[in-house]
């Protein structure tokens, strides 16, 4: 089985939903859906208070080169355009929109399928854009950017990525089971765009053998190679993803493209398929509602902008014990300060625990266990980082690989002395591009 | 003697002379013979060698230093002597001696040492037989007065207790986002212990702060700000650019934008931007009307001195 060399780890799995079929939820009275669900800069609402807007509809468009449309989840008319909290931790502009329950798609949308090789490379790439489609596995990189690499840097391997190596979620694995056909669909989109010169792979851990049957059975004869991995975390880093499947190592400061890769998500795959053929834009996805203090974890198939607060509710509330809730994964995550917080294209999970280690003790000092080392998939030293980070020695941080870090948590799951060695590492970051930026301005 | 000098390099060389032991009664005679060759024989090359080199490299430093030799002015000596050598950068220059040097060179009558005030400004004059500028004398102060009874929380922080570490995570512990996160990064930066948190608001002393500026780029949500060093300096104390309903939700001291001071003030010294007030400090006589006026909880309008002297005081 293929795996990456270095580094790893095996958190326990936690898959509470592996086998609960994808459920729609109802549209909540009221949505928000935020104008940042991708990297790059936010989108400019275009919508005033008091329009109707229908399902589909432009409501928020990109701004720049790197940004991204966002589409109304469904029909009903804008309440306010505001800045409110956003699941990143900080707050951003958000269209409201009251729901009206007929949920109605703006003409022109959810069109039956049409034949994609009938399109030329620049309109599929344009009807990407349009759509808002971005990498749903949690960085939100603008797909129709990422599907144009510069001309100078060929691309010979597009991988997908289903490796869903984070304990808890299984929204992917859902989506793998449920739609594989899609998701092969969007593939060949995708590599139909490289003229035939890039092998597509898809990336499954060894933990979903029913998602690989599945895939296999949906690609068969369309020389697309799914490929088995071993179970272990980060495997579904853009980085180790590509080391596992090609062998090829992404240096510091280098994109896939520069060793000739483009990763994408399976989610993607399936979002690009239906901007392409059924004309849908990314208007709502599939998030896993899981932890140990939820009563009944699901898979649901939510709206955009879609509360987190409706969503407890929907998965039969939260118990008293709750004490953090993460987006994503319990990994990579990011813990919430309010329940108002909308899912975004990016969210792939609401995870509702009871985190002892909040009420429990407080970080103590290294003993130099090696264990972060040994974990790290980057080739890092992160205790040494920390400590760097600690003093405030950014320079020396820096010579010792700070911007390599994928902030992949390894470390910090493997501490015995519960060290933030993550934490150490953002807030290392942070500093840096606050001197940076003052050097600049 | 290779057995004696393997002990050696571990360091386990004995610092005093034991008792000398009884051959007969022990019967190893082994002490006496281990310790007395070993510090005459290891030590002598040793002390050869290395004395040697030392000898050696100091003749080369002498003539080296000699050699290049750059006359200093003992004017920056004096002036040195007379900066308050606490290399905080506030003037513009990396240290103390960098200030001096320059100052000495060009004899800029306007160059100013904000630490040392009106009172260094004469003496450096005096020095160098100049008049020199006088600094305006300013102090940190903090848009902000959310401490922990005043500004809502939005959720307990429990991560690294460092402002810029909190925002990597949310974006703070009170409801109110652009308020001061209280964690006290900043203090690190205060050369004049001015700094100090009380009940999670940043408190600045007044009498210490010397307006070095040091702190303020160390702050993630930009609440502390330069004012002019006036006891009854007027400013407002909120630094929320939310909408006032939202502000207003968040905290009893923030300014919800009602506009009542902008309409209030007799020299039209108040404007609104971005949903918070600001005083323009040339034109605010320090008259206090608008402070009668603010309908918040907690007024936000404040006098300098009730801030940062008052707090000190309790
Ligand atoms: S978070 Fe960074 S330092 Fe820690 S294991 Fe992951 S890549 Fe290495
Ligand atoms: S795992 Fe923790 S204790 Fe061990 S070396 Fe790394 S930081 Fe130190
Ligand atoms: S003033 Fe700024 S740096 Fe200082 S404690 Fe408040 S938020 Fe932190
Ligand atoms: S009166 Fe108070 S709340 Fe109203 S604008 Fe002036 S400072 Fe703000």
């Amino acid at each position: 089985m293929k795996t990456f060399t270095v580094g790893g780890i095996h958190p326990p799995e936690h898959k509470l939903t592996a086998s609960k079929a994808i459920e729609a939820m109802p549209i909540p009275a009221e949505i928000a859906v935020s104008m940042n669900q991708h990297l790059g800069k936010p989108a400019k609402p275009v919508v005033k208070v008091g329009d109707e807007v229908k399902k589909g509809q432009l409501i928020g468009e990109a701004d720049g080169f790197i940004s991204a449309n966002v589409h109304a989840g469904t029909s009903g008319k804008v309440k306010a355009v505001k800045s409110a909290p956003h699941p990143g931790g900080n707050y951003s502009m958000t269209v409201i929109i009251t729901t009206d329950g007929k949920d109605e798609w703006l003409e022109g949308c959810n069109t039956p399928a049409i034949d994609p090789t009938s399109l030329s490379k620049e309109e599929i790439l344009r009807k990407i854009k349009d759509a808002g489609v971005v990498g749903m596995g949690g960085a939100g990189f603008p797909t129709s950017v990422k599907l144009s690499p510069p001309k100078d840097k060929p691309v010979d391997t597009i991988i997908l990525n289903g490796a869903e190596c984070e304990p808890f979620l299984t929204a992917d694995h859902r989506l793998m089971l449920e739609s594989p056909e899609g998701i092969v669909k969007g593939l060949l989109i995708i590599t139909s765009l490289f003229e035939g010169k890039a092998k597509p792979f898809i990336g499954v851990e060894s933990n979903k053998p029913d998602a690989v049957l599945a895939l296999q059975k949906a690609a068969a004869g369309k020389g697309i190679e799914i490929v088995t991995l071993e179970t272990k975390y980060p495997q579904g880093a853009e980085k180790q993803l590509i080391n596992a499947i090609t062998g090829r190592t992404i240096e510091e400061g280098q994109l896939p493209f520069d060793k000739g890769c483009l990763v994408q998500n399976i989610g993607t795959a399936l979002a690009v398929y239906e901007a392409v053929c059924l004309n849908r834009p990314l208007v709502e996805r599939i998030v896993t509602v899981s932890g140990m203090e939820i009563k009944s974890a699901k898979n649901i198939k939510a709206v955009i902008g879609t509360r987190f607060s409706d969503i407890a509710a929907f998965a039969g509330s939260m118990s008293e014990k709750t004490n953090q809730v993460i987006t994503g994964g319990p990994m990579m995550g990011r813990s919430q300060f309010t329940l108002d917080v909308p899912v975004t294209k990016t969210t792939s999970g609401i995870l509702f625990i009871n985190n002892t280690m909040l009420t429990g003790s407080r970080e103590r000092t290294c003993i130099r266990c090696g264990k972060c080392t040994s974990g790290c998939p980057q080739s890092l030293e992160p205790w040494l980082l920390a400590t760097e980070a600690e003093f405030r020695r950014l320079d020396d941080a820096e010579t010792y690989g700070l911007m390599n870090c994928t902030e992949c948590g390894s470390c910090s799951y493997q501490c015995p002395s519960g060290r933030e060695l993550v934490h150490w590492i953002k807030y290392a970051k942070a500093l840096r591009n606050n001197r940076r930026q003052r050097k600049t301005a | 003697m290779p057995a004696h000098s393997l002990r050696l390099r571990t360091g386990t060389l004995p610092r005093y002379r034991p008792p000398e032991p009884d051959d007969a009664s022990t019967g190893i005679p082994v002490c006496r013979l281990y310790y007395k060759p070993m510090v005459n024989e290891a030590f002598i090359p040793a002390v050869l060698s290395l004395g040697t080199l030392a000898l050696a490299l100091g003749v080369i430093i002498y003539f080296v230093s000699r050699k290049f030799h750059v006359a200093e002015d003992p004017m920056v000596t004096i002036i040195n002597g007379v900066l308050p050598g606490v290399n905080c950068g506030a003037c513009g220059y990396p240290s103390c001696n960098q200030f001096a040097e320059e100052l000495v060179r060009t004899r800029d009558t306007s160059m100013t040492c904000p630490v040392g005030g009106s009172d260094l400004a004469a003496k450096l004059g005096d020095s160098l037989g100049i008049e020199m500028a006088e600094p305006k004398p300013v102090v940190c102060a903090v848009l902000c007065q959310g401490s922990d009874n005043v500004a809502k929380p939005s959720a307990e922080y429990v991560g690294i207790q460092d402002c810029w570490a909190a925002t990597q995570a949310f974006a703070g512990p009170k409801l109110c986002r652009h308020s001061c996160i209280g964690l006290g990064s900043c203090i690190a930066w205060c050369d004049f212990n001015a700094m100090r948190i009380e009940n999670g608001l940043i408190v600045i002393d007044s009498d210490l702060c010397t307006g070095c500026g040091a702190c303020i780029p160390a702050c993630p949500t930009g609440v502390l700000v330069m004012q002019d060093k006036k006891a009854d300096r007027i400013f407002i104390a909120c630094n929320s650019h939310d909408r006032g309903a939202d502000t207003k939700r968040a905290c009893d001291a923030g300014c919800i934008a009602c506009q009542k001071c902008v309409k209030e003030c007799p020299e039209q010294a108040i404007v609104i931007e971005d949903f918070v007030a600001r005083i323009i400090q040339e034109k605010c006589t320090s008259c206090g009307k608008c402070i009668e006026v603010c309908p918040t909880k907690v007024n936000c309008i404040v006098r300098l001195n009730d801030t940062v002297k008052s707090k000190q005081a309790s």
